[in-house]
């Protein structure tokens, strides 16, 4: 591929709050493991590598006063900061910038201090709608008011590579000529104590790859780099500090927590990113390890690294024993070590390490100054075994970039689980219609897809998820899709509850291990990889109302570049009954004349492959604002718009639609109610209507009882206003 | 013993959530991890959970448990020399 310009770069870590103070420690060998100072837990016992601010210093050092924020945001916003300016982007509003921001953590830490008060009173009521992982996104873009797309990927700790790899394909494929992608996490009860359930924290200062390594140190910080097209860099005169010039995803589809012995998952990330970036294992001159010093870890990314590198080795090290385990942030704080181990010509340390473990690799325990560096690989494992890699190199002469005829992308079938008949199409003909303020799907007889002992650690979302990606998968005859790509705006918010009820009322101790593991955003789409054998591109979306959006427009994008054949989208979330009667309570749903309050999934598979399908998708596009509809959309039949009820909510349909008069439009959320994965049943229920050329006179909003002929259609959604997405759907 | 042994084997069935097994089905030589009733290392960390819980054992390392659980007869003698509860 044409390499990706990086034109600028922001960190914040326990070892410094920039990318000057990070190359000084970096230089020096210097750890930021440290005794817990920030973090206010009983587990004292366990060091951490916090970054050395308050939230107070923080808010001063960004010179805001503002409420809510979140710690994961504040540090987003200093790192932003640094990336944007070093890229001369700041205050560029003339510009198209897209944000692409990984977390897992999000707004947990206040939740994890307010929990009790969100479920009994009003006193912190500002926080509840900060606790998800794209909440935490929009308070960054909003502070700086230049981003035209906003979204939010949760993989866990390759979080932040995953929304490096997205950027990278929005730039591929012309969509975007610069892009911010990172992540940010920051350090919070609710995780310490998970990893402590999994016993895989180290008491003691980690030691990546050392024989008497006992687990990891967890970190906190954030990191951003923004990528960028030769052309727009040479435009604006701006000089890259590297290039990004390959990557690539797979899924080890083994276990939801541990790495298998051989390393499947890491091999096939690394293999990938080679591949793309057309280089041969020998051209590797460093390899910064995932190494987070947990046994299972170390193991089985050594096996990897040996299959991949044979004899021919380059050097290694794992810089977590100065950060520590920056979890979902880790992808693009190591991403930015390695463009300053490339400007500066060094190999940073892999601090703690002493002893060389049994089958390991052996890493770099001092600093080597003075080694020129041409290409050097960043690896982020997740739970779940989401293996991501990146390469960097300096910058290169461009290769080219090859054009490729844009292929047809078809929904070849689609399924759902919501409040309508499960797993078919009953509700075209006979819609169920509820009055109820809250109304949970109707399940299909899970045992009949499950056994009772897969499924023993399975929460309603994970059931409705596997089973609604199967009946794709049985429906298609295509068992193992090249992608597997999820949407959930809240994630697993059963375990979510069931573990921070524990922490918050029990304390922390004895706290039970699955409901910490299957509270991870990205449970679900690792449960379909694994259940199917699925080593292929796996990643989740996390960004509001736009969870489902996002995860298409992955899809889609890598479908239009050739990357895949096959990828199966889902859309997951769930409500529980105590987050309905928070969310109720501070008016945000269930009021009268509104849709119900649902939880649905929707599971559909799109291909390059010509064949039987539902219909084509010809664009999707996500902004942050209202776009102008006439660019891009053309003539269509209808337009199938969300309203709910909800005044806020309807006026931006309205505000859409009317940039289209004449054009019939179409609903569906009395169908599917409300909830931040609706958009999915919409485009489900969009889908399935171009198939039969027709809408039931039941979604048209003019009131007409008569079926409407639809060929061509624009799916539109919002969330709070803020993100819209654009879809452009046709009848074969 | 016999009735630590039943009292082991309901524990595990409500801790690990194992619908649709009953007690007599978990034979007291049998392994429980892989082969045999298939549990993985998460209910490895669960059933360490439950030793300190109920039986007031705690376990710090978790490849102990290795041995420990290996079935219920390894167990319930465990417990039986170990419990504070």
């Amino acid at each position: 591929m044409e390499p990706i310009m990086i034109t600028g770069a922001g960190i914040v870590s326990a070892i410094g709050g920039n990318r000057a103070e990070t190359l000084t420690a970096l230089l020096n060998r210097q750890t930021g493991i440290a005794p817990l100072h920030y973090l206010k837990t009983a587990h004292r016992e366990f060091p951490v590598g916090e970054v050395k601010m308050s939230d107070e210093d923080m808010k001063q050092r960004l010179g805001i006063t503002q409420e809510p924020t979140t710690r994961t945001s504040l540090m987003g916003m200093l790192a932003l900061q640094e990336a944007l300016d070093s890229a001369a982007l700041t205050g560029r509003k003339d510009l198209n910038v897209m944000l692409v921001s990984g977390t897992t953590v999000g707004g947990m830490d206040k939740s994890e201090q307010y929990y009790l008060d969100y479920l009994s009173n009003d006193d912190r009521n500002a926080y509840i709608r900060t606790h998800d992982c794209g909440a935490t996104t929009e308070l960054m873009a909003q502070r700086f008011g230049l981003f035209t797309m906003a979204t939010s990927i949760s993989t866990a700790c390759s979080s932040a590579a995953n929304a490096i790899i997205l950027g990278a394909n929005l730039i591929r494929s012309g969509r975007a000529e610069i892009v911010v992608v990172g992540g940010a996490e920051c350090i919070t009860k609710f995780h310490l104590n998970g990893f402590n359930s999994l016993m895989i924290l180290d008491h003691e200062q980690c030691r990546p790859f050392d024989a008497t390594r006992a687990g990891l140190n967890l970190g906190e910080g954030a990191a951003y780099l923004v990528l960028e097209t030769a052309a727009s860099a040479r435009r604006r005169g701006v000089q890259p500090m590297a290039t990004l010039s390959g990557y690539g995803n797979a899924c080890d589809a083994f276990h939801q927590t541990a790495s298998s012995d051989d390393g499947e998952g890491a091999y096939l990330a690394m293999q990938k990113a080679l591949r793309l970036a057309g280089l041969q294992p020998e051209d590797i001159d460093y390899v910064n390890a995932h190494g987070t010093g947990t046994p299972n870890n170390d193991v089985s990314e050594s096996q990897a690294l040996f299959r991949l590198f044979a004899d021919k080795l380059p050097p290694v090290s794992s810089t977590k024993g100065m950060t520590g385990h920056t979890t979902s942030a880790s992808g693009s704080v190591e991403a930015v070590i390695c463009l300053l181990a490339l400007q500066h010509g060094f190999i940073p340390a892999n601090y703690g390490w002493k002893e060389p473990m049994e089958n390991g690799v052996v890493p770099v325990a001092q600093v080597q100054k003075g080694v020129a560096l041409r290409h050097v690989m960043c690896n982020s494992f997740g739970f779940g075994g989401n293996d991501s890699s990146l390469i960097l190199s300096t910058a290169a002469s461009s290769k080219g970039r090859q054009q490729q005829p844009t292929p047809i992308i078809y929904i070849k079938a689609a399924t759902q689980i919501s409040a309508q008949q499960p797993l078919c199409e009953d509700w075209m003909t006979e819609p169920v219609l509820f009055s109820e303020p809250y109304v949970r799907s109707t399940d299909p007889d899970f045992k009949a897809w499950l056994s009772p002992l897969e499924s023993r650690r399975m929460g309603k979302i994970m059931r409705r998820a596997l089973v609604t990606a199967m009946k794709v998968m049985q429906d298609t005859g295509i068992p193992q899709p090249d992608a597997i790509v999820t949407g959930t705006g809240l994630g697993c918010i059963e375990n979510t509850e069931l573990f921070l009820d524990q922490l918050c009322r029990e304390g922390e101790e004895m706290l039970k291990p699955t409901y910490f593991m299957q509270s991870t955003h990205n449970t679900i789409s690792s449960l379909i990889a694994i259940k199917g054998g699925c080593h292929g591109y796996n990643t989740t979306y996390s960004h509001k109302g736009i969870s489902f959006d996002s995860a298409l427009l992955d899809a889609f994008l890598q479908l239009q570049l050739g990357d895949i054949r096959t990828a199966l989208v889902t859309g997951n979330d769930e409500m529980t009954p105590s987050y309905f009667s928070i969310l109720q309570r501070t008016g945000y749903v269930g009021a009268p004349g509104e849709v119900a309050a649902t939880e649905a999934s929707a599971a559909m598979m799109l291909t390059t492959e010509p064949g039987e399908a539902l219909c084509s998708v010809e664009d999707v596009r996500l902004s942050l604002g209202v776009p102008q509809l006439a660019a891009f959309v053309g003539s269509v039949d209808a337009i199938m718009l969300g309203y709910n009820g909800q005044d806020d909510n309807d006026r931006i349909y309205e505000t859409l639609a009317a940039q289209l008069p004449g054009v019939p439009q179409l609903h569906y959320k009395h169908l599917f109610g409300e909830g931040y994965t609706t958009s999915g049943l919409g485009l489900y229920a969009s889908a399935q209507l171009l198939k039969r050329g027709q809408a039931p006179a039941f979604m048209r909003c003019d009131g007409g009882s008569e079926t409407l002929p639809v060929n061509r259609l624009l799916f539109v959604n919002h969330s709070d206003g803020q993100d819209v997405s654009c879809i452009l759907l046709k009848r074969l | 013993m016999e009735e630590l042994i039943i009292e082991l084997k309901k524990q595990i069935i409500e801790v690990l959530n194992l619908e649709d097994v009953q007690p007599e089905d978990i034979e007291n030589d049998a392994p429980l991890f892989g082969e045999g009733l298939g549990l993985d290392s998460i209910d490895a960390l669960e059933l360490i959970v439950m030793m300190e819980k109920v039986y007031g054992i705690k376990i710090k390392d978790p490849s102990a448990g290795k041995e420990i659980f290996k079935s219920i007869n390894t167990m319930a003698d465990f417990v039986s020399k170990n419990r504070t509860k």
